[in-house]
């Protein structure tokens, strides 16, 4: 079994967005960046199967040299190699081609990420490497069991839930409940430095969308503490000032 | 609850910029670290405490631990924290390869515990107290007693403890009389009472080891007849468990860290307690104070975490909280009410927080990099030096997080006034959670005796020599910079005055006058922690102020390292003057105290 698990490196949602240079650029200088929490599940859900199996467990990103931290978590949490893909991942379809290409050359079993990363929320990437590599794409999924070759899953859909069946290979887009976060344990840390982690550099550099601008949404505003027994007031509020009633 | 209780960013400040702790893998002890492994810990921590710790606060404050037929219930959080913080390895992450850790710097370790205790400090006892009570068995006990207990500890399914207090000896250790009798299969037969044992017994671990002084029979008087030994709550025979005869007497009903429960119990009372010696016979004391340091840092280190944890609930609510106008308010009738973080005094009152919490952590870390240069120095000089420099800025680092770490609470809970006193937010529970660390670990007035009768005085004053270089070196650095020159100078003055004082205080001790030399030992504690936190201080501005000339940072960034400078001169300006007021009282022979009859104090 080869897993390749494929992550973002995102800004923690605690971080404070500010923009810089006529809000063009994200400040980064004072963001703490982590795994994507969704791809976080993935690589979850994929040491447990690479253990469950005895396969390999290789994870990418497509990003720059800051990147490596969150790489190297991963290793610490139990992948066996990573690979990094030397470029900004500002679009979409880019970073579909990049992972199609490096997924061409090493075929494998299950292609997981999460459902969409927390910066941009695109959600997009998953369906089209599975278009690339011409391979059925799935997501959100909630659970994922392996009985040989065929994955059964547990699909978030519009009002319910669905219980599926696949042959591998495929690619999915993963949410919670499919694992518990895992913490990387000090052996593991102390590990991940001595596993291979290749950087190569992107395959057609093709970019289609760019980020022209960037605005924040209006700040929030201070909080006023009504009494609770002054019901009054609090609908008065929220009937003329907050305009939700 | 607030959502943030410590700054990542700050973290971050002093670890890589402040304390540069990649230096310290250039140590052939740590040499198998890097930056990235460090932040990866750091990181570990920050998940544990996010995802078990933080959401359980103040529900284990609520539900108490309970005594029932000798048997005593906690909140269930304890097995999960008990359970991540064995599976991460970071229990007893310090320890060598060999004893089963990873030999990460004492450093870094802080930086872990800052955040583990700043999210649930009371819940930190239990992992802490094992990390102490495995190092004495890690440093003193033979190979076999190590394979039985360490592992187990360190997984964190086995509860450490420390085992010294009792009735009739608190601060005076050597007046313990537990006794232990050796046995035909080398064991010995322990009996005795101890009182105040944190985590003593619980339900979220299979066997309790409690790390004990008693006396052996026949042993001299005082310290030097003291000895220390593993005496466990369940003993193994012929691959076994069989109850210890350590009988759980009672549970003490504390005003704060409810979280943890502190226990009396007693051992022996059927006569079939046994207990293995861990070293020497009659070294015990020895043993407890070599690693006292470690548990004292760690102590200050938690009045700094909750220090953290209160200002950022605080400064939360002083950014949202509406109330009054502000002084310059021409149109006050008309004008809507300002935020009261608008207002001088509420600022007052969080800068003194955030003077107080990361001026107390920075000095933490100092101490910590000193143990680790003492511990993995390359040449015995060095070695000396930096323990010589723990040992004196010990009893500094256990006292300062820890009383004003009290009063830094006690401003943020001022911050959000009446609010601030009831259950509606957790700063009522920090302030109780908090007053603890002036009295366990030994309370103030021993470690300002400790500071000023042993360690001022130690190698004829070699160790106040070797501080007075470091604080001169970040004197020196700081002229260097316009901005920094009159702090700078403001330092050196201070530096004068402690030594001053120090001239008229020692020559008490040589000619035997001890009541004169210590009797206001804790007023010696107070000047010398504001000049010490003031060189700290002085230190975090010169990198900041260094990071603005140099790397151009902008936005939060920028305001990061102003915030920095400012809260520097803001120490200056508030808190280090007081030394005149110390250095008055201290070099004042009329010492009141002395003199006050029992019968003028009613
Ligand atoms: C919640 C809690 C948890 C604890 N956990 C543990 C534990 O896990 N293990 C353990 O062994 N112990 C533990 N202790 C005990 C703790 O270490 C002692 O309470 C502490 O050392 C003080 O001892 P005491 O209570 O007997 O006070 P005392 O020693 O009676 O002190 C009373 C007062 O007199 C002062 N005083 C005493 N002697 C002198 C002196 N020579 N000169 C000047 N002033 C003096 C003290 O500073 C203090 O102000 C715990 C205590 C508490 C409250």
């Amino acid at each position: 079994m080869k897993i390749l698990v494929c992550i973002t490196n995102v800004p923690d949602t605690t971080s404070k967005i500010e923009f810089i240079e006529g809000n063009t650029k994200l400040n980064t200088a004072s963001i703490q960046f982590i795994t994507g929490p969704y791809d976080d599940y993935a690589v979850s859900r994929a040491i447990e199967l690479k253990e469950q199996t005895g396969g390999t467990l290789t994870v990418l990103n497509v990003g720059t040299a800051e990147t490596e931290p969150t790489m190297r978590k991963a290793l610490a949490l139990g992948a066996d190699d990573a690979i990094r893909i030397n470029a900004e991942p500002t679009d979409a379809y880019f970073v579909a081609q990049q992972i199609a290409h490096i997924a061409k050359q090493n075929n494998y079993d299950l292609i997981l990420m999460g459902r969409e990363s927390i910066d941009f929320n695109g959600g997009q990437v998953h369906g089209m490497v599975g278009q690339m590599l011409n391979i059925p794409s799935l997501s959100p999924v909630m659970k994922l069991d392996l009985e040989g070759n065929t994955a059964k899953m547990l699909r978030e859909i519009e009002g319910g839930k669905e219980y599926l069946e696949a042959q591998l290979p495929l690619v999915l887009g993963c949410q919670e409940p499919i694992a518990e976060w895992k913490i990387p344990n000090m052996r593991g840390i102390m590990s991940a430095r001595s596993k291979p982690l290749l950087v190569v550099e992107p395959a057609s550099p093709e970019m289609l969308t760019a980020v022209s601008v960037f605005s924040l949404p209006p700040a929030k505003t201070g909080v006023k503490m009504i009494a609770a027994e002054d019901a009054a007031s609090l609908i008065a509020l929220l009937q003329n000032e907050a305009k939700v009633l | 609850m607030a959502k943030q209780y410590y700054s990542p960013r700050n973290l971050k400040f002093l670890l890589h910029e402040v304390f540069n702790a990649k230096e310290l893998t250039n140590l052939h002890h740590y040499k198998d670290h890097d930056n990235a492994s460090f932040d990866m810990v750091i990181d570990a921590a920050r998940q544990i405490a996010d995802n078990i710790l933080h959401p359980a606060y103040i529900e284990m404050d609520t539900n108490e631990p309970q005594l029932k037929d000798n048997k005593i219930t906690v909140h269930p959080a304890v097995k999960a924290y008990l359970k991540a913080m064995g599976d991460a390895g970071m229990i007893g992450a310090t320890y060598s390869y060999a004893d089963g850790g990873q030999q990460l710097p004492n450093l870094v370790q802080v930086a872990v515990s800052y955040i583990l205790s700043a999210a649930n400090n009371g819940a930190t006892m239990y992992t802490g107290l094992s990390a102490g009570a495995g190092r004495l068995i890690a440093s003193f006990a033979t190979q076999e007693l190590k394979d039985k207990y360490l592992p187990k500890m360190l997984a964190g399914t086995w509860q450490g403890t420390m085992g010294l207090t009792e009735p009739h000896a608190g601060s005076s250790l050597s007046d313990i009389t537990s006794s232990a009798k050796l046995t035909e299969t080398g064991a010995y037969k322990i009996k005795g009472q101890k009182i105040f044992i944190s985590a003593g017994d619980h339900d979220c671990a299979e066997n309790i080891i409690h790390l004990t002084l008693a006396r052996i029979e026949g042993a001299p008087k005082g310290t030097k007849g003291i000895s220390l030994f593993i005496v466990p709550k369940f003993r193994e025979e012929n691959g076994k468990f069989v109850d210890n005869d350590v009988i759980t007497a009672g549970i003490y009903h504390k005003m704060g860290q409810k979280s943890t429960p502190a226990i009396h119990f007693i051992a022996g009372d059927k006569d079939n307690c046994e207990g293995w010696l861990v070293g020497e016979a009659n070294q015990g004391l020895k043993y407890m104070f070599q690693m006292m340091n470690e548990a004292r840092i760690g102590v200050g280190l938690m009045g700094a975490a909750i220090a953290s944890a209160a200002y950022y609930a605080s400064l939360e609510y002083a950014h949202e909280r509406p109330q009054g106008r502000s002084l310059m308010e021409k149109d006050a009738k008309n004008a809507p009410q300002t935020k009261i973080i608008n207002h001088p005094d509420v600022r007052r009152m969080l800068l003194l927080q955030k003077a107080i919490s990361e001026g107390g952590l920075g000095l933490t870390m100092e101490a910590a990099r000193y143990a680790d240069l003492s511990e993995a120095s390359a040449n015995q000089e060095d070695k000396e030096k930096y323990f010589l420099l723990l040992d004196l800025l010990t009893p500094i680092v256990k006292t300062f997080p820890a009383e004003h770490g009290i009063r830094s609470v006690s401003e943020g809970m001022q911050v959000l006034g009446g609010y601030g006193y009831c259950k509606d937010f957790p700063l009522e529970q920090m302030a109780r959670d908090i007053r603890i660390t002036t009295i366990y670990e030994g309370t103030t007035g021993i470690q300002s005796q400790d500071l000023l009768g042993r360690k001022i005085t130690m190698q004829n004053g070699k160790a106040v020599m070797l501080l007075a270089q470091e604080i001169m070196q970040t004197i020196q650095e700081a002229t260097a910079f316009d901005d920094l020159k009159k702090y700078s100078e403001t330092l050196q003055k201070e530096l004068g005055r402690l030594q001053q004082v120090i001239q008229h205080l020692v020559p008490f001790a040589m000619k035997g006058e001890y009541n004169l030399f210590l009797a206001d030992a804790n007023l010696f504690m107070e000047l010398a922690s504001l000049i010490v936190v003031s060189w700290q201080w002085l230190k975090q501005a010169i990198v900041a102020q260094k990071a603005i000339l140099s790397n151009n940072p902008q936005g939060d960034e920028l305001s990061f390292y102003e915030s920095k400078i400012h809260t520097m001169k803001f120490y200056f300006a508030y808190e280090l003057p007081k030394t005149k007021s110390y250095a008055t009282r201290l070099l004042d022979t009329d010492v009141l105290t002395l003199t006050t009859e029992k019968e003028l104090i009613f």
